[in-house]
């Protein structure tokens, strides 16, 4: 069990490392060539709009706050979830109740009732991050003791 | 056959929904997992499923989806490129250019990248066709797709199986 939160972590540290490949490219340069890679592969699973990225020393995140909330709230829940050894289980409702903030948040700002805000739109992809990595990682561990007693 | 019909039809749809400008900035990363969750419902509707479904069965049409979604957009977008030669890299260059040159990296690195980018672009704007984008967007595209799907496919499971067989 500790082995796979820990493989899930380590996949969600090198996701989130390739949001930041900007900031990474000024500690090693040859970094930077990953960047055309990386940013249509970002362009994936998000819009990449110019002005909602986050800026970090002088460079910009590949995906949105809101993504990046959400993929770093996923970064600090598998991390917390290696040191929880017990077996989790979370009813669907909590998944919904997370994800409550942040469709309001795109739903306020689509209605123009407050313009975007990227500390708003990061904290709640970061809420809804935390959670889904919790929710995620049960079905991974449920999964894979499925497939372990399909073997044995 | 008839048994890849629901990731068929999820995929192909996802496919096209990834390339409309539109849908895909409303609902970037949802797209995927949620035709995963389509893609269960057509099945659970088409073979008036009465067993709840397993995990493994949601993560092969999660898995499947993801592959055909990218199949297809790949597929659709190579094609919308070769008519209108140009696509979101080409657009975006110029911006991507601006940001090159204000990077704080040695120049050579910087001309490297931004020559790799330009050859890319002047390819698509003339033939509408880059051999090395293409194939690197449909790798990224695979990878990031049957991720997604296999991510949707287990939550379209759990929430099926809340919903039409009392959680189990």
């Amino acid at each position: 069990m500790k082995k796979v939160r820990l493989l899930i972590f380590l996949l969600i540290v090198i996701w989130n490392l390739g949001n930041f490949i900007q900031a990474l490219a000024l500690l090693n340069h040859n970094f930077l060539f990953a960047f055309p890679i990386l940013k249509p592969t970002y362009h994936l699973v998000c819009h990449q709009q110019a002005d909602k990225l986050i800026h970090v020393f002088g460079t910009s995140t590949l995906l949105c706050a809101r993504c990046t909330g959400i993929y770093l709230g996923g970064l600090f829940g598998a991390f917390a979830l290696i040191f929880t050894g017990r077996k989790i289980s979370l009813p669907t409702k909590y998944l919904l109740y997370s994800s409550v903030p942040m469709f309001l948040d795109v739903g306020f700002v689509m209605f123009g009732f407050y313009s975007y805000s990227k500390p708003v739109a990061f904290l709640t992809g970061l809420l809804l991050g935390s959670v889904g990595i919790v929710y995620l990682t049960e079905l991974i561990e449920k999964f894979l003791s499925q497939k372990r007693n399909f073997t044995e | 056959m008839k048994r890849l019909y629901p990731v068929l039809i999820a995929g192909f749809s996802a496919g096209v929904f990834e390339i409309v400008p539109m849908a895909k900035s409303l609902s970037c990363c949802l797209i995927i997992p949620t035709a995963a969750l389509f893609a269960l419902y057509l099945e659970m509707k088409s073979t008036d499923r009465a067993e709840p479904f397993d995990i493994s069965l949601g993560v092969r049409f999660g898995l499947l989806t993801g592959i055909f979604a990218a199949l297809f957009g790949v597929t659709i977008e190579t094609i919308v490129t070769l008519i209108t030669k140009t696509n979101d890299l080409v657009e975006s260059f110029p911006q991507m250019q601006q940001m090159l040159e204000t990077f704080p990296v040695d120049k050579m690195t910087r001309s490297e990248v931004v020559g790799m980018l330009e050859t890319v672009a002047e390819q698509i704007k003339t033939v509408g066709f880059a051999p090395l984008y293409t194939f690197a967007l449909l790798v990224n595209t695979l990878i990031v797709n049957s991720i997604f799907g296999i991510i949707g496919g287990m939550i379209g499971v759990k929430l099926l199986n809340n919903k039409y067989y009392g959680g189990k």
